[in-house]
């Protein structure tokens, strides 16, 4: 008796097959559209295997450890930049592919990849917080809502796991530049997240729109994209347009070093980037679009889709001096001691 | 006897290596990471530093002095005791849950154990999961709450006691099976012994049930406390990731913190801290066995 049950548990957990072609994605969990997986997957008989990931510390310790088996990572500007200079991608001579053409000449040439020879952008946007308005009918026009927050949202607010793009938020509210090597600017920064500390439910990057379209919390550190797809899905949620501004960023394509598939990796890169698939893209993601689009197709306007449009400063993350960096991980494990 | 000898060599010569190989030479370059200098973006250098373990007690603080900060001590602490309090629940739950398993009609036995190991074959991670929609907004956990009379509760979620719920739930099965092989064991004649000499159910429980089970209950313990203090998921999904525990912390000093050095070093402590309670257990089993030999 014991032994059948056993055994038929066992039989349903194995499940491994093999293929000889693959590529090995690790990419912004749901980040490309399934369907043009699968297209791509028809059209070239290769097979493609999805991992996600929810913060680009993850991507960066990942390739850091080595042999991390991927093709295709999709991490943000200034991570693409730290990759670079620790000798982590593969130089892919981007700028001689034709996916290069389509960009937008906006993203080309920047701090991140000067030359063009790593990186193709995927997408861009924003970061801000996001807050369900069945729970809070309140002003979102300042961080002030956000970080020190009014009886309504105390208790009901959620952060990400990792500092990144939350301390630059922080640093947008008081006026502290980004990357600041000045402990008692980061002293200040340190203040503030501490006294929002009582009134923050959670920190955590995962589930996200779970969190805030089901009500658990009223207000969330979010991405534009995202918010704008919970909206959709007929959850009542505003992306906050805070007069301090947003953090910006922008993710790229790139391959680590030694890849096993190059080729075709490049070969996905170019085809995310034709005309038709970028459009099928956009409309998926719902995050801005750095190459060429069918206007006519594309689903998001500043209408429909105001999230998208910011009408505030947008102010992009940089890569951190190392001394810079210890600062912000200070702020972070100090406050989360 | 010499070609005995070459046997046993050879013999055990898989073993040895399987141990070396997965065992000592990952832990060997844990210990060399602790004490690499560590790299700017991430990663690290082999070095002989032993910065990362001051680290554990001194810290630079916001004035540019090295001064002594208890931070890590105290998360070091909440892990234990975490691990302590996950360990006694899981304690006092399991000893009647075996109790009935083993007086079970022998048919139904193997369907109970079978149960029990039953959430093994799911991942963790959804396990934990599904915790976050018991307890949640609206969830079972609140329903029922009010159904009995309760209260309104602003959330159960991301509080000390749902982190709690998540590492018993977790970990019980590796308490209820040894327990269980225990009580299995213990003869229906003592028991009788000791209610005919007067021993009341209490004392029958405290002076026999338990010291003969209690190989079962200090196995049990061993094997809940030490993933206990590991965890990383219940912390980070049920309590919200706002206190650290030394799993996320270590997790934390590989990612975001990008100091390798420091997240090895904290994990051999970590490492130790189990190793004490391994041997301190060892210490006391063989002890009790003197003891009983004497």
């Amino acid at each position: 008796m014991k032994k059948t049950l056993l055994t038929g548990t066992a039989l349903v957990c194995l499940a491994a097959p093999a293929f000889a072609d693959e590529l090995n994605i690790y990419y912004w969990s749901d980040s490309i559209a399934p369907e043009l997986i699968e297209k791509f997957e028809a059209e070239t008989g290769a097979t493609v295997n999805l991992d996600g990931f929810n913060s680009n510390e993850d991507a960066l310790t990942k390739l850091q450890a080595g042999a991390s088996g991927y093709d295709l990572v999709t991490p943000s500007q200034h991570f693409v930049k730290i990759m670079i200079d620790e000798g982590l991608l593969e130089d892919i001579g981007a700028a001689d592919l034709d996916a290069y053409g389509a960009v937008d000449e906006r993203w080309k040439g920047q701090w991140w990849d000067p030359e063009n020879a790593y990186s193709i952008p995927m997408a861009y946007g924003t970061a801000g917080f996001a807050v369900n308005r069945d729970l809070y009918d309140g002003p979102v026009d300042s961080w002030a809502a956000y970080f020190e927050p009014t009886e309504a949202l105390q208790g009901k607010i959620a952060s990400l796991s990792y500092p990144d793009e939350v301390v630059g938020a922080a640093q947008l509210y008081l006026g502290v530049p980004f990357c600041s090597e000045d402990k008692s600017e980061m002293k200040k920064v340190y203040d503030l997240l501490m006294a929002q500390k009582p009134h923050v439910a959670a920190y955590s990057s995962d589930n996200i729109e779970n969190r805030l379209g089901s009500g658990e919390v009223a207000a969330h550190f979010w991405w534009d994209g995202n918010v704008l797809r919970t909206r959709n899905g007929g959850a009542n949620v505003e992306f906050a347009m805070p007069q301090e501004g947003l953090v910006g960023w922008l993710d790229s394509y790139v391959v680590p070093k030694g890849a096993a598939n190059v080729e075709l990796a490049k070969q996905f890169i170019e085809f995310m980037s034709t005309e038709e698939n970028a459009t099928i893209q956009y409309n998926y993601y719902a995050h801005s679009a750095p190459v060429k689009i069918d206007e006519a197709a594309a689903k998001y306007t500043p209408e429909n889709a105001p999230e998208l449009f910011p009408t505030v400063p947008v102010e992009f993350s940089k890569a951190c001096s190392p001394a810079a960096q210890d600062l912000v991980t200070k702020v972070w494990t100090d406050l989360l001691q | 006897m010499k070609a005995l000898r070459t046997f046993r060599f050879w013999g055990l010569a898989p073993a040895w290596l399987l141990m070396g190989l997965t065992l000592i030479i990952p832990i060997g370059i844990v210990a060399g990471v602790s004490l690499g200098d560590r790299g700017p973006y991430g990663g690290f250098d082999w070095a002989l530093n032993f910065t990362s373990y001051r680290e554990i007690l001194f810290t630079m603080g916001w004035t540019d002095e090295l001064e002594f900060d208890p931070k890590y001590l105290m998360i070091i602490g909440r892990t234990l005791a975490y691990g302590l309090a996950t360990t006694a629940i899981c304690m006092a739950l399991s000893v009647p849950v075996a109790y009935v398993i083993a007086n079970a009609r022998e048919g139904w036995k193997p369907v109970l154990v079978y149960l029990v190991t039953l959430p093994f074959w799911v991942s963790m991670i959804v396990r934990v999961y599904a915790w976050l929609i018991i307890l949640g907004n609206e969830g079972l956990a609140e329903k029922t709450w009010k159904f009995f009379g309760g209260g309104d509760v602003d959330t159960f979620l991301f509080t000390p006691g749902a982190m709690l719920v998540g590492m018993v739930y977790s970990y019980i099965p590796l308490m209820v099976l040894p327990v269980y092989a225990a009580i299995e064991k213990l003869d229906p004649a003592l028991l009788e012994a000791s209610h005919d000499l007067y021993g009341n159910r209490w004392t029958t429980l405290r002076r026999v049930i338990l010291p003969l089970t209690w190989p079962g209950l200090s196995a049990g313990a061993i094997l809940v406390f030490v993933p206990a203090i590991g965890t990383v998921l219940e912390p980070m999904l049920l309590g919200g990731g706002k206190q650290m525990m030394m799993g996320t912390l270590i997790q934390t000093q590989f990612g975001g913190g990008r100091n390798w050095p420091f997240g090895a070093a904290v994990a051999m402590v970590l490492m130790a801290l189990v190793v004490i309670v391994l041997i301190l257990n060892a210490r006391r089993a063989a002890g009790a066995a003197k003891e009983a030999a004497a």
